[in-house]
């Protein structure tokens, strides 16, 4: 959802008097005003890089022109899910070794403690893959495994947050406001990013997983979700379609004469653009969240009709974000589970009380619908330009709390995958200790996991900047590398 | 942040590097090749390693500032390059891809490394006096912390005499002069009043102003215009919202929980009372620094400091001591950027890691100022003078007084009825024969009885007896009598349950009583009223139930998280109306000694007993009414100061675990050669002292800071840009003055006028550089296309709140009262943590002004939202203005802007009926302050008479000539 502006320049400043001023059709115009302003702003002469922001470029060729990011918020645990350990089986019930009064975030743990569910090889690779994902686990041979992955902090919402936009702090732009902000929209009639939440609610820290942060609001996500239609997008009941378009025409009429006032100021046709755009998003909206129209195999490959409603609520929306990344939506950012409840692990992957019943409600809720998503982006052939990611804020600890049968949270080792455009299928990359307690060598971070993501979406995550408050600002903090052992 | 400029190659670019490399082999030190270490080696190691390894920083426990920890680590071996360990880690890495170090950025040439390898060969000559460090791009000599210059006034050639009379006009046209430039004409008197009053109050003009206005043609109209809206009200209420942003005022502590602070509005109040008495900025500073201290007799003193507390906070609670230790780090950390940007315009907050990358401003500095606000606790406390209290104590002590003699009473009645209960105990006792409840899981067995309902009446949780709800059960089972039996309960079999349960707004079923009969443990219904029913599929013969709160024994057996029924009874049902008991509690030994207590005071009590307890009771209910209608004292969200003892030390990298020297309080060392704090000023001075001293720095006339920015934020209000366009920000990443003498000259009016704002208000608006029009030239636009040298007077996008609050004011809707509590425009939830859920319907107890809304942090609100007020996660010195559908999809669509049409054109209608040519035109002067031209009116009358007045009314408040100031 973006209005695309004309610029000249890759340089913050520049991309910004524009984007404000707008000079849409009047180049040289632009040019010479843009000499002027360099003067007051910090580098004269920044007009340098080819690169334009909002203009469908990037700095290299790109391997994937589209993401879609599946969220499983409240901590989903690495060693239950997605990382054997084989060593944590046999020492069940002893003491973490060498952290034997180990004291984290909700308290004191007791002894290790085994995964309840038992882990066997899957696909050609034959990785070890936990029992309690059995439709996900025919997709392994697709995935990159982020074994090491660390979080800098232990709390759900800046966990969240930390994930999405690179900071534990709120108020900075997600992933995907970055991702529409370096390239505008590729579709005029439905937003660039689409944030999808569960149906139990938002995840921790609510919005601001998908919010612009100081990015221009334009870049913010749209919610939407197949029991959440997009706020305000239908025509109120009472006007009569006829007079929507009376009204229209003369709104039309009022700011042609008032633009034409004032040639100078490309935000008025830009804003009478923004009008045609949310009409044309009042068609084609509702057109995407038709979910009926699709044959009764696809609903039986996602389950949207299973008796259990959380799992036929998350199937529709998977169902909902394959429809979006169709249609040209570049960043999907699909919740899979909500906030932290009254009741510990009972809304989320939060598991403090009792592992084994907790994740033996969330996981069926999860696993067919995503692996029939991928099924469905493979078959369609979306997969081969299309990056997928799991994440979430961060691991569980290899112990139980004292006096329960759940894990506390561990923000020093967790996993997360990729898979699709420009990814090696069928890798793992990193591991955690043998107990799954921390990261080892090498470990990655939130930081070259987007660092990763931006290169396959063909930019330098050092070069992808907006200043604000002081400092040019980044995906990637002023960290970040690489993880070349993924990619294809 | 990296240097901006750094280009980090792409990857495969790194690659065939890292390729190259590989195959480089290491070629004889050529003769005559000197390498000097100031020349060759110092930079070379400034600019690629010294930012994680310096002694403030330490990473791996190496700095390189001095030879010291090279030689003696071992990393450089003189003369021996081959076992130097630097050129290791320096070098390819083992696979040939990225070497070891430097771990972020670009890795080092070839030649770099060449050049390193003969250093060590040559000795590893490091000059005792060379040490390293990161250099900022800007230093003391930069440009804002220079002195306030006194230039003399401009006087440039052809300056128009309208112009040349004012000082900010000289100013404007030299340089508009100096680029070949020339001002627009005066803006005529319509433009100019919907321009002042929009930019002073927030509102757009009365047609009755604007009509008087024209009017006036008294050559002091405009002056009167301008004294008359700085005087009202409304102003502050403007202004005030402009601060708020500046200082990233919100309501909601963000982060995980995010839960509402409903009593920091009286800052908001505070803020608006101050900018409408005109306080002296300098004040205003001190107050909100160290209010607490200036105003321990004047709570509207003291509400200042919640400046220090109005930010984002963690208030998660960690139990683990390095994350607890970051995150209050973290929080003190959000005062100390707050401080610096809305005050000074500096970016200290990058001085947490190590130095300023960009500006001088040492990590000393920043620790200096941590321990300064060491002491600041997010929170609130009672905000009365030492008289308000006394007041307030001599009306509630003698109740207090009658409460405690009550209670004693009724505690010494109870003692004497237990007493006598316990010496007949063993009687009452022989009937409690079964074991306790048990949250493992409840026993009850029965003769076989055909039954459809079963119902569990619950009369104390198994932690009180008097409380009949917030109990929780995992599981309810109800067992066939047949063989094998079967749980007729379940959800999966047709049965459904029902119970009141603790709602979660945004998701209904989140503890609903569904839960205690879906065949699994670990969810478990909250109970929020005594009863749960079970309906069966069909009537069935049952004998036994069996319920828990933890059937997995996953918590310890009283642990406060599995709280389970005490006192119950069981009944059953075959048609829903006739009940018929089959078992109770009665019989149970009771689950606590409270419980025991209770029991056997209610055997024992005699009717006269009965009686006088109620009595009692009924006399405390009165006395505890009569307590609560005494107003409290005020209790606002202001802060709590306490401890924040010494010693500081500068934390290295910024890891609280980390400490580096010792940190005394201070102000900026680049600025203190023209302002130094008070000699007396330590760690070991009261904490206040040590906040207060700063606040009289921050203010002293010797910093030119606070007057500059201050003077800037004003021209950034009234003329959409700052002369510095980055009005927190005066460093090296900031922008520069477009006029930097005039600025200067604004400053040292600040000054002048002793701190106070209309004053220079009022020289701003009377300037003919304000009063011009807005009129576009293509000639003038190829020069300097955004005005930045006013050529004409930059139009711009109304705020969100000025859009809303216009719409509400010209459909005659606007709730004028100022003052108290917000309003809000969403649903609040909150269960553990909380959520936001934007209204749809906005009721009239939402129609005041938009500064009284209750904003929270990541909070999303229709109009507001849409229209960029922003976040206030971070402070909000400059707003954006930015274009979206979803703003169109709001304007066309919501209720609230279709209420508005429908008010305004009722307005209309009324003032000017509701057909013809005098609607339209009374249409169009509230809404753009001006009459229809002749296209216009009859598009107007054609629509109006097809859809009505309320179509014109929604096209015109969806216009955009109504969001636009000129």
């Amino acid at each position: 959802m973006s209005i695309e502006l004309p610029s000249s320049s890759s340089d913050r400043a520049a991309y910004e008097i524009l984007s404000r001023r707008g000079f849409l059709g009047n180049v040289y115009t632009a040019l010479a005003g843009i000499g002027l302003a360099h003067l007051f702003s910090r580098d004269a002469g920044a007009a340098e890089a080819a690169w334009r922001a909002g203009a469908a470029q990037t700095h290299f060729p790109a391997k994937a022109q589209r993401v879609l990011q599946v969220f499983c918020p409240g901590a989903a645990s690495h060693m239950d899910l997605w990382e054997h350990k084989p060593e944590l089986e046999k020492m069940d019930g002893q003491p973490l070794p060498g952290e034997e009064n180990l004291v984290s975030f909700q308290g004191q743990n007791g002894n290790l403690m085994r995964s309840p569910w038992p882990f066997q090889p899957a696909g050609q690779s034959g990785k070890m893959f936990s029992t309690l994902l059995p439709h996900l686990a025919a997709h392994v041979d697709d995935m990159a495994f982020l074994h090491s992955m660390t979080s800098k902090t232990n709390t759900h919402g800046p966990g969240c947050v930390f994930m999405n936009t690179g900071h534990p702090t709120e108020g900075f732009p997600s992933a995907g406001a970055w991702l529409s902000y370096a390239l505008g929209s590729a579709n005029e009639n439905l937003p660039t990013y689409v944030a999808i939440p569960d149906i139990r609610g938002e995840p921790p820290n609510g919005k601001a997983n998908w919010s612009n942060g100081f990015l221009p609001s334009r870049h913010q996500a749209i919610m939407m979700a197949a029991h959440q239609p997009i706020r305000n997008l239908r025509r109120p009941g009472i006007i009569s379609a006829d007079q929507e378009q009376a009204t229209r025409e003369f709104l039309s009429l009022l700011n042609e004469r008032h633009a034409a006032s004032d040639p100078g100021n490309t935000d008025l046709p830009a804003r009478m653009a923004a009008y045609d755009l949310a009409a044309r998003m009042q068609m084609s909206a509702p057109e995407v969240m038709a979910l009926e129209t699709e044959p009764a195999s696809v609903h039986r490959l996602y389950g949207t009709d299973d008796a259990n409603p959380l799992k036929a609520a998350y199937a529709r929306n998977c169902l909902l974000a394959r429809r979006l990344l169709e249609r040209g939506v570049r960043y999907v950012n699909l919740y899979c589970a909500s906030r932290a409840s009254g009741v510990d692990g009972l809304l989320n992957w939060d598991a403090h009380k009792t592992l084994k019943p907790d994740y033996e409600r969330h996981a069926p809720v999860f696993d067919q619908p995503t692996a029939a998503l991928l099924t469905d982006l493979k078959q369609q052939g979306l997969l081969d330009d299309t990056l997928v990611l799991w994440t979430t804020e961060f691991g569980r600890m290899p112990t139980h709390q004292v006096g329960t049968t759940g894990r506390d949270h561990n923000p020093d080792g967790f996993t997360c995958w990729m898979m699709g455009a420009g990814i090696r299928g069928g890798v793992c990359h990193g591991a955690t200790d043998p107990f799954g307690r921390r990261a080892v060598d090498p470990v990655t971070t939130i930081w070259d996991f987007y660092a990763t993501v931006l290169h396959l979406l063909g930019f330098d995550h050092t070069r992808l900047t907006w200043y604000h408050n002081g400092l040019d600002r980044r995906l990637t903090d002023v960290h970040g590398a690489l993880i070349p052992a993924i990619l294809a | 942040m990296t240097c901006r400029r750094r280009f980090c190659g792409a990857v495969y670019a790194l690659l065939i590097l890292g390729y190259i490399a590989c195959t480089w082999s290491p070629r004889a030190h050529a003769a005559g090749d000197e390498v000097d270490f100031a020349r060759d080696i110092g930079p070379l190691l400034e600019q690629h390693c010294i930012r994680c390894h310096q002694p403030q920083n330490r990473k791996g426990d190496l700095s390189l500032a001095t030879a010291d920890d090279v030689t003696e680590l071992g990393f450089v071996v003189p003369g021996l390059p081959d076992q130097s360990y630097l050129l290791d880690v320096v070098g390819p890495g083992a696979d040939g891809g990225r070497p070891q170090m430097p771990k972020e950025g670009t890795p080092l040439t070839d030649a770099a490394r060449q050049k390193l390898r003969s250093w060590i060969a040559a000795g590893a000559t490091w000059p005792s006096d060379s040490v390293l460090r990161e250099r900022s791009k800007a230093d003391a000599r930069w440009w804002s912390l220079q002195p306030l210059a006194a230039g003399p006034l401009p006087d440039p050639a052809g300056i128009p005499e309208a112009w040349r009379g004012q000082a900010i006009d000289r100013f404007v046209y030299a340089r508009l002069a100096e680029n070949g430039l020339t001002p627009n004409p005066p803006a005529d008197r319509a433009t100019l009043i919907r321009r002042v009053s929009l930019d002073l109050t927030g509102l757009p003009p009365s047609p009755a102003d604007v009509e008087s206005f024209l009017a006036d043609d008294s050559p002091t109209a405009y002056e009167a215009l301008v004294d008359r809206l700085l005087a009202s009200p409304h102003y502050g209420e403007q202004w005030g919202r402009h601060w708020l942003d500046v200082v990233r005022f919100g309501e909601s502590n963000g982060y995980e929980r995010n839960v509402l602070i409903n009593n920091a509005w009286p800052f908001r109040d505070y803020v608006i009372r101050s900018f409408n008495e005109d306080k002296p900025f300098d004040q205003l500073v001190l107050e909100h620094l160290a209010g607490d201290v200036l105003g321990a007799e004047d709570a509207q003193v003291a509400v200042g400091t919640t400046f220090l507390v109005c930010g984002p906070y963690d208030n998660v609670g960690n139990q683990d001591a390095v994350q607890a230790a970051v995150i209050r780090a973290t929080t003190i950390d959000e005062v100390i950027r707050a401080t610096g940007e809305a005050f000074l315009g500096i970016t200290i907050g990058c001085a947490r890691c190590h130095d300023h990358k960009f500006d001088p401003i040492l990590q000393k500095d920043y620790y200096g100022w941590y321990s300064t606000f060491a002491g600041v606790h997010h929170g609130d406390r009672i905000v009365a003078s030492p008289k308000q209290q006394a007041d307030h104590a001599a009306r509630v002590t003698p109740l207090r007084e009658a409460q405690e003699r009550l209670g004693r009473e009724r505690n010494e009645l109870d003692a004497q009825i237990a007493q006598r209960a316990e010496a007949k105990a063993e009687e009452y006792t022989a009937v409690w024969t079964r074991p306790p409840v048990d949250r493992y899981g409840t026993e009850e067995t029965f003769a076989a009885s055909e039954a459809r309902y079963v119902r569990l009446t619950v009369q104390g949780t198994d932690t009180n007896p008097h409380l009949n709800s917030g109990f929780r059960i995992d599981e309810f089972e109800v067992w066939s009598a047949e063989s094998p039996p079967r749980n007729v309960a379940l959800a999966s079999l047709g049965a459904r349950a029902e119970g009141a349960s603790r709602r979660a707004g945004d998701f209904t079923d989140a503890y609903g009583p569904q839960l205690t009969i879906d065949g699994r443990f670990g969810a478990e219904w909250l109970a929020a009223g005594p009863q749960l029913t079970i309906t069966l599929a069909e009537p069935a013969k049952i004998a036994r139930v069996y319920f828990s709160s933890d059937r997995p024994r996953a918590l310890p057996p009283r642990h406060d998280k599995t709280t389970f029924v005490g006192d119950y009874r069981l009944e059953v049902s075959l048609d829903g109306t006739t009940w018929t008991e089959m078992a109770s509690s009665r019989d149970r030994k009771p689950p606590s000694d409270l419980h025991r207590r209770q029991r056997l005071l209610s055997a024992e009590m005699t009717e006269t007993e009965g009686q006088r307890l109620a009595e009692l009771d009924q006399q405390l209910a009165q006395v505890n009414a009569e307590l609560a209608a005494i107003a409290p004292l005020p209790v606002w969200w202001v802060g709590q100061y306490s401890g924040g003892e010494g010693p500081f030390h500068v934390f290295l990298g910024g890891d609280p675990q980390r400490k580096g020297d010792v940190a005394q309080p201070t102000g900026l060392q680049a600025v203190t050669r023209l302002a130094a704090l008070p000699e007396k000023i330590s760690a070991e001075a009261p904490e206040h002292e040590r906040r207060l001293a700063l606040a009289r720095w921050i203010v002293a006339p010797q910093n030119p800071l606070t007057a500059r920015v201050l003077a800037n934020r004003l021209w950034h209000y009234h003329f959409g840009t700052g002369i510095v366009d980055t009005p927190s920000d005066f460093g090296y990443m900031g922008g520069r003055p477009t006029h930097p003498e005039l600025l200067d000259w604004l400053a040292a009016q600040v000054h002048e006028h002793d701190w106070r704002l209309k004053p220079l208000h009022k020289m701003l608006l009377m300037s003919q550089s304000y009063r011009q029009a807005s009129t576009f030239r293509q000639d003038a636009a190829l020069k300097d296309a955004d005005a930045r040298l006013l050529w004409r007077y930059p139009p711009r996008r109304m705020s969100a709140e000025q859009i809303r609050d216009s719409m509400l004011s010209v459909a005659g809707q606007l709730d004028t009262r100022m003052g108290g509590p917000g309003f809000r425009l969403y649903q609040y939830l909150e269960d553990n943590v909380a959520t936001y859920v934007p209204l749809d319907e906005h009721g009239p107890e939402t129609f005041r002004r938009a500064v009284y809304h209750q904003n929270a942090r990541a909070s999303r609100v229709d109009v507001l939202s849409d229209f960029d007020c922003p976040d206030p996660a971070f402070a909000a010195p400059r707003r954006a203005a930015t274009t979206t559908p979803l703003q169109a999809l709001t304007l066309m669509n919501h209720p609230f802007v279709l209420h508005m049409a429908e008010a305004l054109a009722a307005r209309v209608a009324r003032e000017a009926g509701e057909s013809g040519a005098q609607p339209v035109g009374r249409a169009f002067q509230l809404t753009l302050a001006r009459e229809p031209d002749a296209t216009e009116r009859s598009a107007a009358e054609s629509l109006v008479q097809q859809h009505g007045l309320t179509a014109l009314c929604r096209a015109l408040l969806n216009c955009n000539e109504f969001i636009y100031l000129k």
